[in-house]
């Protein structure tokens, strides 16, 4: 066992620095919001970009001079954290996503008015949770890293507390949640009972040194393990609170609170089962593989009979989860393809619920795919915007989405999942539909009632930003491929 | 300096992209010169950059990598820059500069001068993309742009259907030869896998076998056939006329329609593992030559003339690219810039001054009105008639010679080829002659005038180099020869006989031919209309198939074009609707059926998702358990 003075011996302030500089910005903008009562959001929309841009240099500076840094110090904190390229792109998409979030969604924020401040502190120190969680090697770190992003996106959810719908989803969030932090930690209670460490690295290290004549408790462990992340991912049949969940959070916060829990599950997930289990492969795969299968197939037909375009983007997101978790099956070679899955994905994501946001308000819970009638001709720039952006989801060649999905499939093909990999094409095809319906809508349909969009200046061109980079990242994926590739190697 | 070759892509394309935001605004002429600018200081980078060309000191192809776009499959944006590049580069900066010149005057009070001159910029850029590329995936991409400019310009008043239609016929019918291309490409992509120019024509003798090569020599053809309007894909070309008539000079007579020859000169080292597919390339130019030379007999529009010669002279090409004399090809193709341009650029002046009038039955008698103009026009008429010391006469011999020399088949060939000289030498006598000559038949109210300086000068720059330009290749100085033979290293290039007397005799034959078809024009054309008439009627039908280009637009369109309609309307209305549709819409109503059963599930209430949640935990945890075996 460890002693308090190894633990002190090996601290590395440098490797948790971008989570340090989101915890003490977030601090700050309280601090601000406390000292100088603005009555506009302008200082702390500025001091929270700043944090980010900060955090972000931070990782940066750490990602240049990564090749320098020995083997040995790349565990710091008594081997909790792990300093390496793949937790590095963690956080850059993070801080992007938020950033991002924050910028397309900055109406809600002035609608706040003084619980702006909490808002912004609440989504600062749940990018620090979950990137804690990409970049821990420790169960124990990771269920706290879960933990601090997951409770800052219960209170999230229910910002816009007069609005029963923004409370009932808050509510049903956070029971939900609970249960699947619970499901999670009893899961790592049972690996340790199963390999008598709870630091990944060292249950690998035992599984290889041992053979396990009855790994009934281990295998009981890391299912429900798996499944306590799964649920962050809203795979099938842990989605359940996700449609309700998205509808009734306000709309400018759930494109962050839909990514910023898959980036932290996901990459969590991949250091579990690949650097963790990998002994176990034969056993954990066939339920990953099948949870995928569900989640592809459910997510697509029941996005497909959606009339709300949250709910269908919630379901969508479903079916997102699942193609991800097909990339993930492939092992070490598909991580690749779920990083860049991954960061099109959560990019899209932000953008569509910004379009969303800026169509049917900020704060509301409505959102049905009539009210986009006639966005084409009412504000033709965002219908671009959105369709742009929906195409990519739905994996049209010339977007990002498609050498995305192109990706996972190739690897999980090669990989020896051809069947989940048929699953797969079959669900995408699907998914077409309902992203096309809504594109339809938009520009094939006479508007009807009143037009309630608004988009800021900063929020259009930063939506604009996004939905040429998914058409960029379509064309010429050379740039972002190799990156993920030369963050799986170092 | 070659590190600047980017720039002769890079400058007419700034010219496109500036003067498709702001021409509007700098209006005419302005618009134009910028365009002109553009092209020339291309022409200059381009010339530049020749130099250790000319001083021999280009041994080897030089490359500059502008862009890695998929470095696996060798497609990047790379420059390719040895002889044959250099040779294509100059001619079309060279030409295009002095077309754009002319264009200027030319295109004078069109209400849309500079989006003229945007598409004009943008088809330099795209034909010196095609002819710099240094892989199969660049010379596509410049493939597929000049026909894309081709028909931006062809249907250029696009509010004149006829324009309109023969923008339409140009792009389908090129489609079809660039499907033959698209195959060759992939043929060659499988073979070699790569696209790159290097791996594929250094590695061509011990990759491919003879029926592959001559399977990628034809598909090529097929494309080439298309694209330098070849029979039986020429039809685009004579109906492209409609276009402004710099459009005809620049893109139809001097540049994009050589692409064909410079594809198959390029693909040398294909061509050579596979006679068989030469043959076919030799065998189509001959065909095509004759053919449109019978054609060009009857016409009486100006345009026509010039545009069923330059199929013919096209023809020339493939005769001596097909028979391995492609030095002697790229020499035609050089020279036949020079003189063709001069002569669309001087029907252009002609039509200028006639009010718009393009048939030359109602011209006559202009050489005292547009004194220049029929000077210039003049030149390039014996030129391309094959008189010495005239650029046409070099490079016309040296294609005679090489069929000469190409066995029996290649005596079969040169007969037709003079054939085609004597016939060509009396259209372009007749052309001159109607134009120039006898009384004026104008209608009431035309005066005709000779064009103004920013149209002759460009003509009388081509008429010199119609001149002088075929002397770069003679029997007694083989300079172009030597120029261009790095760039077809290890090839067994075909070449006329050395022995000064065949040379002597084959050149006095052909010039003979030459001047028979000459006077024969002068003397029937150069009398009143009635006497043609009787001269034309002495053909009988042969004359009248002649004048109406022998009908293949109607024969396709009764053969291929209406069945192909038919064709179309059976796959979209008894397929693609019940069938194709059918599916679709089944496939769409069994899902939102299987969603909404599967909707009731999602009831809202936590305790029912805690209920699945449960659920879903003991399934998985058992799955995994008996699959890993625990129990």
């Amino acid at each position: 066992m460890m002693t308090l003075a190894q633990l002190g011996s090996d601290v590395s302030w440098m490797a948790i620095a971008p989570e340090l500089v989101l915890a003490l910005g977030a601090a700050l903008v309280l601090l601000i919001d406390v000292q100088f009562k603005p009555k506009t959001g302008g200082s702390l929309a500025w001091t929270t970009g700043f944090v980010l841009a900060a955090a972000f240099g931070f990782a940066l500076a750490q990602w240049l001079r990564l090749a320098d840094i020995p083997i040995s110090e790349r565990f710091p904190f008594g081997r909790m954290v792990i300093v390496d390229g793949t937790g590095l792109l963690a956080r850059f998409v993070l801080l992007v996503v938020t950033g991002l979030a924050v910028a397309t969604g900055w109406r809600l924020f002035e609608r706040l008015g003084r619980r702006r401040a909490e808002a912004l502190a609440l989504i600062l120190l749940s990018a620090a949770g979950f990137q804690l969680m990409a970049v821990s090697v420790h169960l124990v770190m990771m269920f706290m890293g879960l933990e601090v992003g997951s409770i800052a996106l219960y209170v999230l959810a229910g910002i816009t507390r007069e609005r029963a719908d923004s409370d009932e989803a808050a509510m049903k969030y956070f029971l939900l949640g609970s249960v699947a932090s619970a499901v999670f930690i009893y899961g790592v209670a049972l690996t340790f009972a199963g390999t008598g460490s709870l630091n990944i690295l060292e249950q690998n290290q035992f599984l290889t040194q041992n053979i396990l004549l009855a790994p009934g408790v281990l295998l009981v462990g890391l299912a429900l393990c798996i499944i306590g992340l799964t649920f962050k991912v809203s795979a099938a049949p842990f989605h359940a609170w996700a449609p309700d969940v998205y509808q009734g959070a306000p709309a400018g916060l759930v494109g962050y609170m839909a990514a910023a829990a898959k980036v932290g599950a996901f990459i969590a997930l991949w250091r579990l089962v690949d650097l963790g289990f990998p002994t176990m492969r034969a056993s954990w795969a066939p339920v990953v593989a099948g949870i995928a299968a569900l989640s592809m197939v459910v997510g697509a037909v029941l996005a497909a009979v959606q009339s709300d375009v949250r709910r269908m983007l919630a379901y969508s997101g479903v079916a997102h989860a699942g193609f991800i978790l097909t990339g993930l099956l492939s092992g070490i070679d598909g991580i690749r393809g779920v990083w860049f899955y991954l960061a099109v994905y959560t990019l899209q994501l932000v953008g569509a619920f910004g379009v969303v946001a800026a169509v049917t308000g900020a704060s509301t819970s409505r959102s049905a795919i009539s009210d986009f009638a006639g966005l084409g001709r009412r504000q033709p720039v965002l219908a671009v915007v959105f369709s742009t952006l929906l195409l990519g989801m739905a994996g049209l060649p010339l977007t990002s989405g498609f050498i995305a999905k192109f990706g996972v499939f190739q690897d999980a093909w090669q990989a020896g999942f051809e069947w989940l990999v048929i699953v797969a094409v079959l669900a995408s095809v699907i998914a077409f539909f309902f992203y096309l319906r809504v594109i339809v809508t938009m520009f094939m349909e006479e508007p009807s009632g009143d037009d309630h969009a608004s988009v800021g200046v900063v929020a259009r061109w930063v939506l604009a930003l996004v939905a040429i980079v998914t058409v960029v990242l379509g064309i010429l994926p050379a740039p972002l491929l190799e990156l993920a590739g030369d963050a799986v190697a170092r | 300096m070659i590190e600047l070759l980017p720039l002769v892509i890079a400058l007419p394309l700034a010219g496109a992209v500036f003067l498709h935001f702001f021409g509007r605004r700098i209006g005419e002429p302005a618009s134009g010169w910028i365009a002109t600018l553009a092209i020339g200081a291309a022409f200059v980078v381009g010339l530049v950059n020749a130099v250790p060309a000319f001083t021999g000191e280009l041994h080897h192809a030089e490359h500059v990598a502008i862009w890695d776009w998929m470095p696996a499959i060798g497609a990047s944006l790379e420059i390719q820059w040895d002889a044959l590049s250099v040779l294509m580069t100059l001619v079309v900066t060279g030409v295009g500069t002095l077309i754009h010149v002319f264009a200027i005057g030319y295109m004078h009070g069109d209400p849309r001068f500079s989006r003229f001159f945007t598409y004009l910029n943008l088809f330099a850029a795209s034909m010196l993309t095609l002819v710099l590329a240094g892989n199969f995936a660049m010379l596509f991409m410049g493939w597929e742009l000049v026909g894309l400019c081709s028909y931006l310009l062809i249907s250029f008043w696009y509010t004149k259907p006829s324009a309109a239609a023969a923008g339409k016929k140009a792009f389908v019918v090129n489609r079809i030869g660039d499907f033959g291309f698209m195959v060759a490409l992939m043929l060659i992509f499988l073979n070699f896998g790569t696209l790159s120019y290097g791996g594929v024509f250094e590695r061509a003798g011990e990759v491919l076998t003879t029926g592959t090569a001559v399977a990628i020599g034809l598909l090529l053809l097929v494309g080439a056939a298309g694209k330098s309007a070849q029979v039986p894909l020429y039809v685009w070309l004579p109906d492209a006329m409609e276009g402004p008539t710099p459009v005809s000079a620049l893109i139809h007579a001097a540049t994009m329609v050589t692409a064909g020859v410079y594809v198959v000169s390029r693909a040398a080292a294909i061509f050579e593992l596979a006679p068989a597919a030469g043959y076919a390339v030799a065998t189509v130019g001959a065909v095509t030559a004759l053919w449109a030379a019978t054609i060009a007999i009857g016409q009486s529009d100006i345009k026509k003339v010039l545009a069923y010669s330059t199929v013919s002279q096209l023809g020339y090409m493939f005769l001596a690219a097909g028979l391995g004399g492609y030095v002697a090809a790229v020499f035609h193709l050089m020279t036949h810039a020079f003189f063709k341009a001069l002569l669309f650029l001087g029907s252009g002046s002609v039509i200028h001054g006639m009010a718009d009038e393009q048939d030359m039955r109602k011209m006559g008698g202009l050489r005292k009105h547009m004194p220049t103009t029929a000077a210039t026009m003049g030149v390039a008429t014996l030129a391309i008639a094959g008189i010495p010391p005239l650029a046409g006469f070099w490079s016309k011999d040296e294609i005679l010679g090489v069929a000469f020399e190409g066995g029996t088949y290649g005596q079969v060939l040169w007969v037709v080829g003079l054939i085609t000289a004597m016939l060509t030498a009396f259209y372009m006598t007749r052309q001159w002659v109607m134009v120039f000559m006898g009384e004026p038949r104008w209608d009431d109210g035309v005066h005709p005038h000779e064009s103004p300086r920013v149209m002759t000068i460009p003509l009388v720059i081509l008429a010199v180099l119609s001149v002088v330009g075929g002397l770069v290749n003679t029997p007694f100085r083989l300079g172009l020869e030597h120029f261009l033979h790095p760039a077809f290293e290890g090839i067994d290039l075909a070449h006329p006989s050395e022995e000064m007397s065949v040379f002597a005799i084959l050149a006095a034959v052909s010039v003979l031919a030459g001047v028979a078809g000459i006077a024969v024009g002068y003397l029937v054309y150069n009398r009143p209309p009635a006497r043609w008439t009787k001269f034309q009627e002495g053909f009988g039908g042969l004359w009248t198939a002649w004048e109406q280009a022998y009908r293949v637009d109607d024969i396709y369109g009764a053969t291929i074009v209406k069945p192909g309609k038919r064709l179309a309307d059976a796959a979209a209305f008894k397929f693609d609707l019940p069938v194709i549709d059918g599916l679709v819409n089944g496939a769409g109503w069994l899902v939102r059926t299987v969603g909404s059963k599967l909707r009731v599930v999602q009831t809202g209430l936590v305790r029912n998702y805690g209920v699945l949640f449960v659920a879903g935990v003991l399934a998985a945890v058992i799955w995994m358990v008996v699959a890993g075996g625990g129990v």
